[in-house]
């Protein structure tokens, strides 16, 4: 099958769109140093999962993967509400949310 | 589809829309009027006769006021966010339902846009990306009052559309759809023989609930807490002109009567006349088509009368202090929500599925 | 017709996803999350997942990005304060990252392309509410411990920092 047939049916497309998303989100997440856009990243990934989720569970006719999905964003709403807590106590502490700058934890 | 099917479709959307933007001046009028008689002064009564065209004078004057922007401010941002506000507040009508068929060219049509199986949740989900414009408004504006006003926004809507949903919750469970197409026409008839058979009489704590987290959800005093004008100048569209400006105001008219909307749609019957089945209507008219108007005409008015209790709210209580603001919902509404999702649950439990 | 607007939509999901990892403003990084998500939200609508389509505008666009746009309004940061990593190692980053990719499409190539192909089917409420509840209650259950848990977390993680008691002599 050639590039073009490949990209012409669906299932392909979205796998594509899931792995660019994933790939996207991963890179931000090494690349970048402010904490807030790592969170940021930290969400494409895990909504990268989803799309395959959400496809998989329509393409076999089952909703195990639609529930899947309702637990993923429900833990991934109490990770982004701890995770902004750790940030905004993290700037008290230093004055700056640059990862780099808490190599170290101590004052 | 057919190309009549696609010119059909587009013309039920621009009509509605329409419909529904005429909503902006009507309450501009009603608004000062009733400001004017509870301040115990005249009102506009220059523009016209009783001051009926005054709204016709405020669009000509924000049309053609100038259009500044301030220095140093995020130029995309600050132009972008008035349409952000008013994008969703347009979208989130197409799930209303507003009356039951009319057949027309020898055709079944809805008078609703799209009838979404979801369609509950497609309202409180595009309502709530209304914030956005407020938020990123305020912050583009570049001053302090604006981003005081837009992060106090972000944190009442956030507070406020969880009793919201949980008063939802409780509508659901009753009629076990999230179409509002199917929960308006299992409201038709009586209910105990001598009420209307309408949301408000199975779920009275679930309307109270909702009530007023739709005042807080579209800033209306005694919660406008983003725009106090006493402590932040205008909040966050202080360095808003002109039609910017006016389009903030189109887009709170615009929220305003969708939650009268779906008020009237999930506690008030819809299009129902009280206690009048609409097949004893259709004999009496005789023709579906007038049915039809009647049951817009009845919407319209149901309508009208939570705009009105909007309005007459709004110049009689005075505005809330932010820390009760956030009281309010923590405190009382989210656990008032919750024991409604109990309640509801037990009784329906012991009445086998009906409340 | 609808093929044409699922590709527009994922190219608008990825590019904008592009706009979250490069921008140099963490609030045009927050936008661009917002309409990475609202696009995300939008291919759920056109299969069908209706309900999944919601509950991703109503939860992540309508309140986990808010919370991060509060955040970030919240600390203000005035300058840009993203340092770029030394280029070198930005490329083995990047290269890696899209080998790893690339294997991922691969994998998914082989292992689902052989899977039958079931005409793509309607997920309504009713189906996935009544799986939640029944099948899934227990999953369903720990999970509402989980998010007590993590209430009384975030308390004690954001509470105003006690004053010193005296000490008495």
């Amino acid at each position: 099958m050639s590039l073009l047939e490949k990209l012409n049916s669906i299932d392909y497309w979205t796998h594509f769109v899931a792995v660019g998303l994933f790939g996207l989100g991963l890179l931000g997440f090494l690349i970048r140093r402010n904490a807030l856009v790592v969170l940021m990243c930290l969400e494409l990934m895990l909504n990268a999962v989803n799309l395959v989720l959400v496809e998989l569970s329509l393409k076999t006719g089952t909703s195990e993967g639609i529930i899947l999905v309702v637990f993923v964003i429900t833990v991934a709403a109490a990770e982004v509400a701890v995770g902004l807590a750790i940030i905004l106590n993290l700037y008290r502490l230093k004055k700056t949310v640059d990862i780099g700058v808490f190599k170290n934890l101590t004052r | 589809m057919e190309a009549f099917d696609y010119i059909l479709s587009i013309s039920k959307v621009v009509l509605i829309l329409v419909g529904v933007i005429q909503v902006v001046p009507i309450m501009i009028y009603v608004e000062r009027k009733v400001a004017a008689l509870i301040q115990d002064r005249p009102g506009p009564n220059r523009v016209g006769p009783l001051g009926l065209f005054q709204p016709i004078a405020d669009a000509v004057k924000f049309l053609f006021k100038e259009d500044p922007i301030p220095l140093n401010t995020n130029r995309f941002l600050y132009t972008l966010a008035p349409f952000l506000s008013l994008l969703p507040a347009c979208l989130v009508i197409a799930a209303l339902p507003i009356a039951d068929k009319a057949i027309l060219f020898g055709r079944e049509i809805y008078i609703q846009i799209t009838d979404l199986d979801v369609s509950l949740i497609y309202i409180l989900a595009i309502g709530s990306l209304g914030v956005y414009g407020i938020l990123f408004g305020g912050w583009a504006s570049n001053n302090k009052y604006s981003l005081i006003g837009s992060l106090r926004s972000a944190s009442q809507m956030v507070s406020y559309e969880l009793p919201l949903g949980l008063a939802v919750v409780g509508t659901v469970m009753v009629y076990g759809t999230f179409s509002l197409r199917e929960m308006v026409l299992q409201q038709e008839g009586t209910f105990l023989g001598f009420l209307p058979n309408w949301g408000i009489f199975y779920q009275p704590l679930g309307f109270l609930v909702f009530l007023v987290a739709s005042f807080a959800e579209t800033n209306r005093l005694p919660f406008d807490l983003p725009e106090t004008e006493a402590e932040l100048v205008a909040g966050f569209h202080t360095e808003y002109g002109s039609m910017k400006f006016a389009t903030f105001f189109m887009a709170e008219y615009m929220n305003l009567a969708t939650m009268a909307g779906l008020m009237t749609v999930m506690y008030f019957g819809g299009w129902h006349l009280p206690w009048v089945k609409d097949s004893q209507l259709l004999e009496w008219l005789g023709s579906q088509n007038l049915l039809c108007i009647v049951q817009i005409i009845t919407y319209i008015v149901k309508v009208a009368f939570f705009l009105f209790l909007y309005v007459l709210i709004r110049w009689t209580l005075p505005r809330f202090r932010f820390d009760q603001l956030m009281e309010l919902s923590w405190g009382s509404l989210i656990p008032l929500g919750l024991i409604n999702i109990l309640l509801s649950a037990v009784i329906m439990y012991f009445t086998g599925g009906k409340v | 017709m609808k093929e044409a607007a699922f590709a527009f939509f994922s190219l608008f999901t990825l590019l904008t996803a592009a706009g979250v990892v490069l921008s140099r403003g963490v609030v045009y990084s927050a936008f661009n999350l917002v309409l990475s998500l609202f696009g995300l939200a939008i291919l759920y609508l056109l299969w069908g997942a209706s309900f999944i389509s919601m509950i991703q505008i109503l939860i992540y666009a309508g309140a986990i990005v808010v919370l991060f746009v509060f955040v970030v309004m919240l600390l203000n940061l005035e300058k840009p304060q993203d340092i770029a990593p030394p280029w070198i190692r930005g490329i083995l980053t990047g290269v890696s990252v899209w080998g790893l990719c690339f294997i991922l499409l691969r994998v998914f190539s082989r292992s689902f392309g052989e899977m039958p192909s079931v005409e793509p089917q309607k997920a309504s409420v009713r189906m996935i509410s009544q799986l939640l509840f029944s099948q899934y209650l227990w999953p369903f259950e720990i999970l509402t411990v989980f998010l007590l848990a993590l209430i009384v977390g975030i308390y004690m993680l954001a509470r105003p920092e006690r004053e010193t008691p005296h000490e008495s002599p």
